[in-house]
């Protein structure tokens, strides 16, 4: 392990020494564990900590501090008996992350989690509520705590899930290996028995979900999948687009892009399905045009709007 | 001599002083630094550096009574010090237990937590899911708007190519976006501005430079097609029996106004970004239309008839 900055070091003894000096003293393993540090790197820092003081440096203006029977002993003479304020960043991701924490469904609002992230606020802020607040996106309470069980329990589930790409409802049974959140949406990742490969699930989209009885191998999980990743072998089609639907080259991954004179942008992207083109064509209307691609995805948009057309025209 | 030996006494020094220690001063009382004036000055410096970026608040100030006059540091002890937030071990473990679970990027909650009595472990009850499970975006801005909301600081940015002046309310996060609610002064009504399009510099002016308002009184950013500043006009939407799940949990289940005999249903939804709103509905296909208003259902038709030809 390479030897931490000296200024970490510094900011961890800043925490540290108030701490253990409010208390008197605290064991060597107990200091280790709260302040993740392991114990030749406190040992180390502790004897130089030993040797601060004031000027003209005199023992009563000397940090008192000795370890015995591995026992940390501290007492200080004035400076450091509290901690260092918490910087803007530091307090941000405190109360960022208890907020995220607390938008989870079945948060308890008077929980440990509520209550800490109040008295955060005060010290942080003012006043007992954090301006600060994270939405996650609304999942069905049943859904998500079945799935969880599952990755917990290493139990698989059967889901009937309305695989959105495609615009159809499927059934299948899932090795459940994570629950996760990004960009305030749901997941659960996992091994899936249909498709024979592990697959990506957002969890909004799982109409149920039951916990089975048989269990799967957790050890068998991979590591990381991506939320969205096409593959090589999907179709590629090449769309011109206005310059105000850049949102497609944010939102999506896309193979190439070019700026074209009168000021489209000309972009290739991955097609995962048909009906996933068809709903991208329509919301980027008429503007939009398919320059390139297979010859059945060619029509896609107009197809659509067509069969969409025909409710509105027979009310 | 070990650097952390020197900046602690360094710390130590400058918060005990009874006034601002000039640079000379330094030198002579903190062990470990350089004799010769240069590599002195040069070490200072990088140490001054260290302390602002650890967040100790040193002060550069005329020292009172001397002559001729003299400038030197101290550190604020008032802003130094943690106001003790009285934390019960149960609390402290909910939020070791969030700064786990919840990665903001290039976060830095995990040494904030030392600062609040290091990590402790919540006891007897199941990980509810293991390691970090949830990831935030971080933006530069959003410390110094999240210090602006909590001490009411009105800042000052350019946003869609317009300078604003606003009063922060509260930052969120939605949909993967980091918004900033404020009152723009300008426009006198509260505003939603994503993070992302803050361009240029954030200005922060002084602290309790707006009065307190009540809780809860501006809302987090809606719907996306409640975002526009167009008139709002109250849309009739009817979903397939088969999408009805999906839609409930979007628009609301309050939205929900008619149930048919085949399970298809009808949602009332407030709309003030008529493009929002048409991308919104066009996800369900042909599962899906606009019934009303007419004028509504006319546009849709209309988009729909120059994407078919």
């Amino acid at each position: 392990m390479s030897r931490p900055a000296a200024s970490d070091r510094v900011a961890r003894m800043l925490s540290l020494v108030p701490w253990v000096a409010a208390r008197g003293s605290a064991s060597v393993d107990e200091v280790c564990r709260r302040f993740d540090i392991d114990r030749d790197q406190l040992l180390h820092d502790l004897s130089v900590v030993s040797m601060v003081g004031l000027y003209p440096y005199t023992p009563d203006v000397l940090i008192e501090l000795f370890i015995d029977d591995d026992e940390v002993c501290i007492s200080l003479p004035q400076a450091f008996d509290r901690p260092l304020s918490l910087t803007p960043e530091q307090g941000v991701a405190l109360v960022a992350a208890g907020a995220t924490l607390f938008a989870t469904p079945g948060a308890d609002p008077d929980g440990p989690l509520a209550r800490g992230l109040a008295k955060l606020s005060a010290v942080v802020g003012q006043g007992e509520s954090p301006p600060l607040e994270v939405r996650l996106e609304e999942v069905s309470t049943g859904v998500l705590d079945a799935v969880r069980r599952g990755v917990y329990e290493h139990r698989q589930v059967s889901l009937d899930y309305y695989a959105y790409g495609r615009d159809e409802l499927t059934q299948r049974v899932v090795d459940p290996y994570r629950v996760t959140t990004d960009q305030g949406q749901w997941y659960l990742s996992g091994y899936c028995h249909r498709a024979e490969a592990d697959r990506v699930f957002r969890i909004d989209r799982i109409r149920t979900a039951e916990l089975l009885d048989s269990t799967f191998d957790p050890s068998t999980a991979t590591s990381d999948t991506d939320i969205f990743s096409p593959s090589v072998d999907d179709p590629r089609v090449t769309i011109d687009i206005a310059p105000d639907a850049r949102w497609v080259v944010e939102q999506y991954p896309v193979d190439d892009i070019v700026e074209l004179a009168d000021g489209m942008l000309r972009v290739r992207l991955a097609v995962t399905a048909r009906q996933w083109l068809e709903r991208l064509l329509l919301r980027l209307g008429p503007t939009a045009r398919v320059v390139d691609g297979p010859e059945e995805l060619r029509g896609a948009a107009e197809a659509s709007a067509r069969r969409i057309l025909a409710r509105y025209q027979n009310p | 001599m070990d650097k952390l030996e020197r900046l602690l006494n360094l710390i130590a020094a400058l918060l005990e002083t009874a006034r601002p220690l000039t640079a000379e001063e330094i030198r002579e009382r903190v062990p470990g630094y350089p004799d010769n004036k240069v590599s002195f000055r040069r070490s200072f410096e990088r140490d001054k550096d260290d302390l602002r970026e650890m967040g100790v608040p040193l002060v550069y100030e005329p020292i009172a009574g001397i002559d001729p006059p003299t400038e030197g540091y101290r550190i604020d002890r008032s802003r130094y010090y943690l106001r003790d937030p009285g934390f019960e071990p149960d609390e402290l473990a909910a939020l070791h237990l969030a700064v786990n679970a919840v990665q903001l990027d290039g976060g830095e909650g995990a040494e904030g937590l030392w600062k609040l009595g290091g990590v402790v472990e919540a006891e007897g009850e199941e990980p509810s899911l293991d390691g970090a499970w949830a990831s935030l975006p971080a933006d530069p801005n959003l410390p110094a708007l999240y210090r602006a909301c909590a001490e009411r600081r009105t800042v000052e940015f350019r946003y869609h190519d317009e300078e604003r002046t606003v009063d922060p309310h509260r930052v969120g996060y939605q949909r993967g976006r980091w918004y900033l609610t404020a009152w723009d002064r300008n426009r006198d009504a509260d505003r939603n501005f994503r993070l992302d399009r803050i361009s240029g510099p954030v200005v922060v002016g002084p602290p309790d430079g707006f009065a307190a308002r009540p809780a809860g009184a501006a809302g987090m950013p809606g719907e996306p097609w409640q975002l526009g500043d167009g008139d709002e006009i109250t849309a009739r939407l009817l979903v397939d029996a088969d999408h009805v799940t999906f839609a409930a949990r979007q628009l609301g289940r309050e939205a929900q106004v008619d149930e048919r005999s085949d399970g298809s249903a009808v949602f009332s939804v407030a709309v003030t970004n008529w493009p929002a709103f048409r991308s919104f509905v066009l996800t369900f296909l042909e599962h899906a239309e606009v019934v009303g208003p007419p004028a509504l259902r006319a546009q849709m038709t209309e988009w729909l008839v120059q994407v078919a030809r």
